[in-house]
């Protein structure tokens, strides 16, 4: 099986004004396709920062990163933004809605970015399949959290990308809706195949994905399939 | 390579749509309307002055053309070529020919001096003859002219000669039968000396070599007038100014009425500065909205880049709304623009008699340049840095840099304003006036925004807990609160600049020519008629006006050398001649160099002796409009033989105090020493002089008097009995022309009000816009504040005393600015004494707090009036 996304040796400092700061080290790092992976860690471990390079939304100070067989590293932002178009989905913390347009009109965006003359009706059906049929003409704040993730939701599927990053989905959500939103994330990821990166905090959320790679400080420290986090999931705390 | 050319071509529609999508959601939730108003504020004014200024000036082309009974006049002391003539026809222009003349007209009864004027058939190309059966009859328009063998003459020959309409009056060997009363002809009042000499009398062309009155060496004006199209006129214009070798002229309206062009040039520099100041404030607010609109599209950007979009698509898609916008702002501007100019003409119907020509769509291309100049240079640069934006902001928004902190958006703005203000002014003394003026208060500025922030914080350990937050929340937003100063001092600047120079320039203009300016010269009046004419004018209750002694004087010698001649180096300057010269004209030295006016004649620099003759008169009051600005005037009980000179003419002809001066007077020398300078007020229509002597220096010279009078409506039935009883007195009649000047100087005046109050308009837009500029900061400061604790008293305070505070910095910087601007602009470019307004020392300052506080205050009010809750949500969402 081929890799959807590898990481070779990635590594990531930012200049700061008390000298290099290291946030990512030596990170590798291999994905299959419809594989589903948790990457976990405490604030400031560098998550966020991991999803950011392997979703090809910054660059790499060193290493190679290859997106759908594509080195990410020898593009530049013009290609990297294509190849998001092409194969790359997001849902994140803060929902990223823009506000001025209607839930309709958001989960259209990137359909249309694609020249798909369907838009309309494609959007308005992921809209019925996570439960919004009845919000289609809403705007972002006429929505209440969780709906607004699910436009999110319905808005990443829209692309029919191959793989589908998550950043802290449930992040700004109540536990149950929370719940709901993470449950219908995963059922749609199932149905359409999807390479899923889920970046969480919350190893309970972690667990309902194949694989978990937990980050300590910018390192991967563990890397493992569910079953098995399961297990050692509480020794690695110790 | 086709497939990806499918791709980009399906892209732009694609992303046009989403672009439309925007612009109507943004234009729905009010992100726009601040941005498109600005825009439609620059086009609005600048097609709404343009569209004004254009007909304005259309119908005074055509109404001035009408002065001129043609639309340009050559003229000549001697025939130009009949070549020229045939030549005009050719290039399809219509043609006329003049000749004018001062002659004795006899019948049996008596004679009387005229002036004569042959016209060819086709005269008058522009204007109308006006004509009736009787003396003081009903008028009617009759342009055939006078038929061979017929004069028309203007009433008052009639009683002059003891005639009446169809009698016969001989002009030299001619005779010729009275067959109308002339009442008006268009260009009555622009031959000088030939049409001055007395009440007309008109007469065909052909009838001339029959009165063999013109032989070789008489005065006589020839002129061949033109009409037809602007741009054929120009052509032959060109190929006449080829031929003629300077011996004749070529003149449209613009060189005849200096008084009426000064008052158009202003007036026009006025509308001008008004129209830029309007579109550099809305400049200044749109690249302000612009702003605003574009940090609030970074996210926007960065969302759509992590769905794929390309950079160069988000610049599509943001060119896309400028460009939407632009087309919206140029058509309601235009439209507003057009009801604008349309509500000008209104207001001023009784001001504007005449039928305005339709406008040209000039105006219209106008304000879309402008309006795309604006964009390009205000709004397009923050909204296509949008492209910069990281996609990386979706996850990290601490870690990336706003795309707009470059100097980008300075460079195009400054950039653009400079295209615009030459591009408008098409003047550089006006651009670096203006631009000066800016530099100055940015360079005021940078030195001002270092003393606030040190004196803000040290006045803030003393104060009370309002007044630091206060100092803390400018010195936080140092960067913002210079740039809120700025455009403040800016905008308080433009108003105070236009204010001033409005009320200036009206005084000025009342002053001109007050409701009881004198509209008739009386002249050729002998020192034994002045008794009785004064006489006659208290009976018939007339105010009467003081009579100056007036005779011609040649200025011979300066302290013992030959007088230099005063207009050697600008013969533009000839044109200066004041009421007085012109009415002198009559009774001027054959050997004038001042006869090359009226005339147009060859300029006499081959002459070995030039004297210049002027009128001259002696007094022992100033004259009221002249102010002496070196020496002092001569007490009542004068020494004879002193002369006052007016200021800029001693400095051609470099003459100081002390200096003996020689004086031809009617072939006798008189000697003068200078006593004092004065300053003349040249355009208020009324009795000036180059030099006044002391009383007793010229009263044996044997002068003729002038004086004037005001005969408004009827009263001027008055003028026949006058003339009946003092046949030899010339009445010079410029109640046309003051009238004329009183109607353009009130559309002028009219026209500066409304562009003052457009700006005003800008002004306030600008002010809002800058306010708005920093309201998400501060609903969120203000939030995070309350939620600490503090009070809604304490930060309403707070916020009145920091926006108080720049609003008086800004007040400060733009009364200066403002004074500064003035100085040049009047003495540059408005030909005005500057003076400094004291009261604007304190009102700028006052305004400035009292407005910045105001609107700053009334605009972020909101800001502590919501939850801090809803408020710290919202921005966090």
């Amino acid at each position: 099986m081929t890799a959807m996304i590898e990481a070779r040796h990635l590594s990531k400092q930012v200049a700061t004004s008390e000298g290099q700061l290291v946030i990512l080290k030596d990170i590798s790092l291999s994905i299959d396709a419809a594989e589903a992976v948790a990457i976990v860690g405490v604030s400031g471990s560098g998550k966020s920062t991991l999803l950011g390079l392997m979703a090809g939304l910054d660059s790499a100070s060193g290493g190679d990163m290859l997106l759908d067989g594509q080195n990410l590293s020898t593009m530049d932002e013009e290609e990297r933004a294509q190849l998001r178009g092409r194969s790359v989905g997001f849902v994140f913390q803060s929902f990223q809605l823009l506000p001025s347009l209607t839930a309709l009109e958001n989960v259209m965006l990137p359909i249309e970015l694609k020249n798909d003359r369907d838009a309309r009706q494609k959007a308005a059906n992921l809209l019925q399949r996570v439960g919004l049929e009845s919000r289609l003409q809403h705007y972002p704040n006429q929505l209440s959290g969780g709906e607004q993730q699910r436009v999110a939701i319905a808005r990443a599927f829209a692309s029919q990308a191959k793989i589908l990053f998550a950043d802290e989905p449930t992040g700004n959500l109540d536990a149950a809706t929370g719940a709901r939103v993470i449950d219908l994330l995963f059922s749609l990821n199932a149905e359409f195949g999807t390479t899923l990166v889920l970046v969480t905090h919350d190893d309970r959320l972690a667990q309902r994905c194949g694989r978990m790679v937990r980050l300590v400080a910018g390192e991967i420290t563990e890397d493992v399939s569910v079953d098995v986090a399961a297990n050692v999931g509480d020794a690695a705390h110790v | 390579m086709s497939e990806s050319a499918q791709t980009v071509s399906a892209s732009a529609t694609t992303l046009m749509r989403v672009a439309l999508r925007l612009l109507w959601r943004d234009w729905r939730g009010g992100e726009l309307r601040l941005l498109l108003l600005a825009m439609v504020m620059a086009v609005t004014s600048v097609s709404g002055i343009a569209l004004f200024t254009d007909r304005l000036e259309r119908a005074l082309v055509q109404e001035s053309a009408t002065m001129l009974a043609a639309d340009r006049v050559l003229s000549g002391r001697q025939q130009p070529p009949r070549e020229w003539l045939q030549e005009a026809a050719q290039r399809g222009l219509a043609t006329a020919e003049v000749q004018a003349f001062a002659s004795m007209v006899f019948s049996d009864q008596g004679n009387l001096l005229v002036a004569a004027k042959a016209v060819s058939e086709a005269y008058p190309l522009r204007g109308e003859l006006r004509v009736s059966d009787q003396p003081f009859g009903a008028a009617y328009t009759d342009n055939d002219g006078p038929a061979r063998g017929e004069v028309w003459v203007e009433s008052r020959v009639l009683p002059g000669l003891g005639i009446d309409v169809g009698d016969t009056l001989y002009v030299g060997d001619g005779e010729f039968v009275v067959s109308r009363v002339l009442v008006q002809e268009p260009d009555r009042q622009q031959g000088g000396m030939m049409d001055n000499a007395g009440p007309r009398v008109l007469m065909h062309l052909d009838d001339v070599p029959v009165t063999n009155i013109i032989q070789p060496g008489s005065r006589v004006s020839y002129r061949y007038l033109f009409a037809g199209e602007l741009a054929a006129l120009d052509v032959y214009a060109d190929w006449v100014r080829e031929q003629s070798d300077g011996d004749f002229r070529l003149r449209d309206v613009r060189d005849e009425s200096q008084e009426v062009s000064e008052a158009l040039a202003r007036g026009e520099s006025f509308l001008l500065l008004g129209s830029l100041f309007a579109v550099l404030l809305a400049g200044i607010a749109i690249a302000l909205t612009a702003r605003r609109y574009s940090e609030r599209h970074f996210d926007y950007a960065a969302i759509m880049k992590t769905l794929g979009c390309t950079s160069n698509q988000i610049s599509a898609i943001y060119f896309g709304i400028l460009l939407s916008l632009l087309i919206i702002a140029v058509v309601v501007g235009s439209l507003l623009g057009w009801l604008v100019h349309e509500g000008i003409l209104i207001l001023l119907q009784t001001v504007i008699p005449i039928a305005l020509p339709a406008a040209s769509l000039t105006p219209f291309w106008l304000g879309a340049l402008t309006a795309f100049i604006c964009l390009f240079a205000f709004a397009m640069p923050p909204l296509l840095a949008l492209k910069h934006t990281s996609p990386l902001r979706v996850l990290r928004k601490d870690l990336v840099d706003a795309p707009l902190s470059t100097a980008l958006p300075y460079v195009f703005g400054i950039a653009g304003a400079l295209v615009l203000i030459v591009w408008y002014s098409q003047d550089l003394l006006i651009s670096v006036i203006l631009v000066g003026a800016v530099a100055g208060v940015a360079l005021l500025l940078s030195a001002m925004s270092y003393l606030l922030l040190r004196t803000g914080s040290a006045a803030g350990m003393r104060a009370g807990s309002a007044w630091m937050l206060a100092m803390s929340a400018v010195r936080r937003r140092r960067r913002q609160s210079v740039l809120q100063v700025l455009v403040f001092s800016l905008t308080i600047m433009s108003l105070l600049i236009l204010a001033l120079l409005r009320t200036d320039l009206i005084n000025d203009w009342q002053a001109q020519l007050p409701e009881d300016t004198p509209n008739h010269f009386m002249m050729n009046i002998s020192d034994s008629q002045v008794a009785g004419m004064q006489t006659f004018l208290q009976e018939n209750e007339v105010d009467a006006n003081p009579f100056y002694p007036m005779v011609s004087a040649g200025l011979l010698t300066v302290n013992g050398a030959p007088a230099p001649h005063p207009w050697d180096d600008d013969d533009d300057e000839q044109g200066r001649s004041t009421m007085t010269e012109r009415s002198g004209d009559n009774d001027r030295d054959a050997d004038a160099d001042r006869q090359d006016t009226e005339a147009g004649g060859a300029d006499a620099t081959d002459r070995p002796q030039r004297v210049e003759n002027r009128q001259v008169t002696w007094t022992a009051q100033l004259p009221p409009d002249n102010e002496v600005v070196a020496g002092s005037w001569w007490a009542e009980q004068s020494i004879p033989g002193r002369v006052s000179v007016e200021r800029d003419y001693a400095e051609r002809i470099d003459v100081n105090l002390g200096d003996e001066l020689v004086f031809r007077v009617n072939e006798q020398e008189v000697t003068a020493i200078v006593d004092n300078m004065r300053t003349v007020r040249w355009d208020n229509m009324q009795p000036n002089f180059f030099f006044i002597f002391s009383p007793g220096t010229l009263d044996h010279l044997g002068a003729t008097y002038l004086s004037t009078l005001l005969l408004e409506g009827q009263e001027k039935l008055l003028l026949n009995d006058l003339l009946r009883q003092f046949p030899t007195i010339v009445v010079l009649e410029v109640d046309a022309l003051i009238e004329q000047i009183q109607s353009i100087i009130a559309q002028v005046s009219s026209a500066i009000e409304l562009i003052a109050g457009l700006v005003l308009i800008a002004g306030a837009l600008v002010l809002l816009s800058c306010v708005n500029a920093t309201l998400d900061e501060r609903f969120r400061e203000n939030a995070i504040l309350r939620t600490l604790g503090a009070g809604r008293k304490l930060i309403m305070t707070s916020l009145l005393i920091e926006f108080a505070f720049i609003g008086l910095l800004a007040g400060v910087i733009a009364t200066v600015g403002a004074e500064l601007s003035l100085y040049y602009l009047q003495s540059e470019v408005f030909q005005q004494e500057f003076a400094l307004h004291y009261w604007v020392w304190i009102a700028g300052p006052l305004a400035g707090t009292v407005i910045i506080a105001g609107l700053g205050f009334a605009a972020t009010r909101k800001v502590v009036n919501s939850s801090p809750l809803a408020v710290l949500r919202q921005l966090s969402a």
